[in-house]
């Protein structure tokens, strides 16, 4: 699956692409919201793992703008909640991630990404 | 009985492995993944140690059976699946769900353990389980052992690897080429014995046979034993030859090694070492359990 949890640790890996490289870009994406239990301690020790700007932003990507811009200083309950929707229950099934820097284009299919490269393209 | 056959890997290693692994996995994923259900207790245990909301990678997750773990706390850490077969990872997808719910519960990634589509040091854990033998070279190998390295936290990052053993137990059942008459791995860690290049045999049954829906599956080691345990392939049944380096003894922890020097990475614990701005990693077990050579190692700074 590619839920925005999974999105935020992607960076493309072609030989040679190692600057702006991350986030990748949706694009062309179906999503479906699939509820997941929440568990508050579990969404707030995830927030220091987290590039909070891509995550805003791959949120906005596909049409979700609950989160602030910035990594706020407070966190409470209803964030907490929001960014829990974000991070966990937006799934990407169909589309593509595009590289920023090198445009390489990793296809999305039935919830599952292709990472794979052809053997040209191995760093 | 089905006996494992030494082999030489005369073409490229990619090649080998597409031929050997890549392509018998998809083939065999719904079979194999009936097989591969019981959590092994050492990785159970692991995962049961870590902190909750802590992100991991599972690099080879076959059937994904480790994903939804722990069991005694679901949802407390979220582990992500890498695999090469894209059949397994349909079925990874659903780890753990109810059956013939479509749920989507598990997130799962198509992907070659030797590539590195992360940030770096993006999770606070990985585990490679009874994947890393499946490489047909000891730099493959190595590299492999290297991208668990890179995906994990410098500071905190904590791996756990098995692979298969030359030494199995008796419980395997699994009849091996005398000792002397494999074939010793052309590319070998330094400074152990060798392992062994090997093929193991896969009977997949056909659809009208019911065979396999009453085989007595007993999960031991990787691989199951259900393979090695028939005899000679019924009419209807089809054998896979899937490609194992089986290891010796110490040489995942030398290997492993291999892998942190190759990174500039200091070995041993961080107490040993006085100069500030150091990486590392320290070996935190290692040894044998059930058929398998592991290693737990926890990456540390200065």
């Amino acid at each position: 699956m590619v839920r925005l949890v999974t999105h935020n640790l992607l960076a493309c890996h072609v030989k040679g692409c190692t600057t702006n490289n991350f986030p990748l870009a949706f694009q062309d994406v179906q999503i479906e919201l699939q509820e997941a239990e929440f568990n508050p301690e579990f969404v707030k020790n995830l927030i220091p793992r987290l590039e909070w700007g891509a995550l805003a932003d791959a949120a906005k990507q596909v049409g979700d703008t609950s989160l602030p811009p910035e990594e706020p200083d407070m966190m409470d309950d209803d964030l907490l909640q929001k960014l829990h929707h974000v991070l966990l229950e937006i799934h990407v099934i169909e589309g593509a991630m595009v590289c920023p820097n090198c445009k390489h284009v990793y296809p999305i299919s039935n919830g599952i990404p292709n990472m794979l490269l052809a053997e040209h393209e191995i760093g | 009985m089905k006996n494992v056959t030494p082999t030489t890997i005369t073409d490229d290693p990619q090649i080998h492995e597409d031929l050997h692994v890549h392509a018998i996995y998809d083939q065999i994923a719904a079979h194999f993944s009936s097989t591969r259900y019981k959590p092994w207790p050492i990785i159970a245990q692991f995962l049961s140690t870590l902190p909750t909301g802590w992100i991991g990678l599972d690099s080879g997750t076959g059937n994904g059976k480790y994903l939804p773990l722990p069991a005694e706390r679901p949802g407390s850490v979220l582990t992500i699946g890498l695999d090469r077969s894209r059949n397994l990872l349909q079925i990874a997808q659903h780890a753990g769900g109810e059956a013939q719910s479509n749920i989507i519960t598990r997130e799962v990634i198509w992907g070659d353990v030797l590539g590195n589509a992360w940030r770096p040091g993006a999770f606070d854990y990985a585990i490679s389980i009874a994947t890393i033998h499946h490489l047909a070279s000891y730099e493959r190998r190595k590299l492999a052992v290297q991208r668990l390295l890179q995906c994990v936290s410098s500071k905190h990052g904590r791996v756990l690897i098995y692979v298969w053993a030359i030494e199995q137990d008796e419980l395997s059942k699994r009849k091996l080429p005398p000792s002397g008459q494999g074939q010793p791995s052309q590319n070998l860690a330094r400074g152990c014995e060798p392992g062994q290049d090997v093929f193991v045999p896969w009977v997949l049954s056909q659809p009208n046979s019911t065979k396999h829906n009453t085989q007595n599956v007993e999960e031991t080691a990787a691989p199951s034993v259900y393979e090695a345990k028939t005899g000679a392939a019924a009419p209807n049944s089809e054998v896979y030859n899937r490609y194992y380096h089986m290891f010796a003894k110490g040489e995942l922890t030398q290997l492993t090694h291999d892998a942190a020097r190759g990174l500039g990475l200091c070995i041993g614990s961080p107490d040993g070492f006085a100069e500030a701005n150091l990486r590392g990693i320290d070996i935190v077990q290692d040894g044998w359990e059930r058929s398998n050579y592991f290693v737990e190692l926890r990456c540390w700074t200065t």
